[in-house]
């Protein structure tokens, strides 16, 4: 566990360093944070995908530029927003 | 680095970001909206959510939270996390970094949440100059991103290219489960009038939804 983790919680709470067991707090930090867990939606979609379609989007020159656009340029292209239909494949291109 | 969301070949868009992140600083994180899940998706799970994965890409996980933890923990102001504790953290971890956040159907987060939503996605984007952010959802919620991110945002149409319904036939025929029925005389068939299929055949072959 983390260094600073420790640090920190000892210099918040002296009390609690007692009891303290890193690796319990951590995952008691994480579901705090959210209950949700949207890397299982991710998986069930990866599962079900039939590679390679939807591959064109990668190409296009309006990914690879808010893709490679540096901070210098923040106003211009921060947010790529895909809109279609339903049925269309949106979920299977993220 | 991305450690919850996994970087195995069965996505398209994080894939391609993640063949990045093992390079540099960054880390990528997702969200799938889901009207059945509108309850639990409020704001505050979403973004705590996406602020999660954030931390869970750091080796440590970071002072702020921890403190944010520790304070509620003791019940200095006890009511739980709030939306605008969140994007304070979230803001600290992300400053120094590159992120990039995928925002699935975004038109199934209910509008009520929706604007909490695309308002705090656009403090983060003002916030942290390094951060991307990639949202999918059908035409009728393109006019509030719009409005709610002016001209920062590009956008991209989704069809089904006819390559793509090609692909998609010809892998759902070759795992089709009633081999007795199907044939090469019908599969041919089938992909013969791909151009013109129609929705019912398009259906009856395992698609999830109908063709617009």
């Amino acid at each position: 566990m983390s260094q600073n983790f420790s640090d920190n919680c000892n210099s918040i709470n002296i009390a609690n360093s007692f009891n303290y067991t890193p690796s319990n707090d951590e995952s008691k930090i994480l579901a705090w944070l959210s209950p949700l867990e949207p890397w299982v939606r991710h998986r069930d979609i990866g599962a079900q995908r039939v590679d390679g379609i939807g591959a064109w989007l990668l190409e296009t020159r309006e990914f690879r530029r808010w893709r490679n656009v540096s901070s210098e340029d923040e106003s211009n292209h921060a947010t790529l927003f895909c809109d279609g239909n339903p049925g269309v494949g949106k979920s299977y291109i993220m | 680095m991305v450690l919850l969301i996994g970087c195995d070949n069965s996505s398209l868009v994080i894939d391609r970001l993640c063949d990045e992140a093992v390079k540099e600083d960054t880390v990528v994180m997702c969200f799938y909206f889901d009207f059945a899940a509108r309850n639990e998706q409020s704001p505050v799970n979403m973004l705590g959510s996406l602020l999660r994965q954030l931390v869970s890409g750091q080796e440590n996980i970071p002072e702020a939270v921890v403190q944010s933890f520790l304070e509620r923990k003791r019940g200095i102001g006890g009511r739980g996390l709030q939306v605008s504790g969140v994007l304070e953290m979230f803001q600290t971890i992300a400053a120094t970094k590159r992120t990039f956040i995928c925002v699935d159907a975004l038109d199934e987060c209910v509008p009520a949440h929706r604007i909490v939503v695309l308002e705090s996605l656009r403090q983060v984007l003002r916030g942290s100059p390094n951060t991307r952010l990639f949202v999918t959802g059908r035409p009728q919620v393109r006019s509030e991103v719009e409005k709610r991110f002016g001209g920062a945002t590009t956008f991209i149409s989704i069809q089904p290219t006819e390559n793509g319904v090609v692909r998609y036939l010809r892998d759902k025929l070759r795992n089709d489960t009633t081999p007795e029925i199907m044939s090469s005389t019908l599969e041919a068939e089938i992909m013969k009038n791909i151009p013109g299929m129609n929705s019912e055949t398009y259906a009856e072959l395992g698609a999830r939804e109908k063709l617009p």
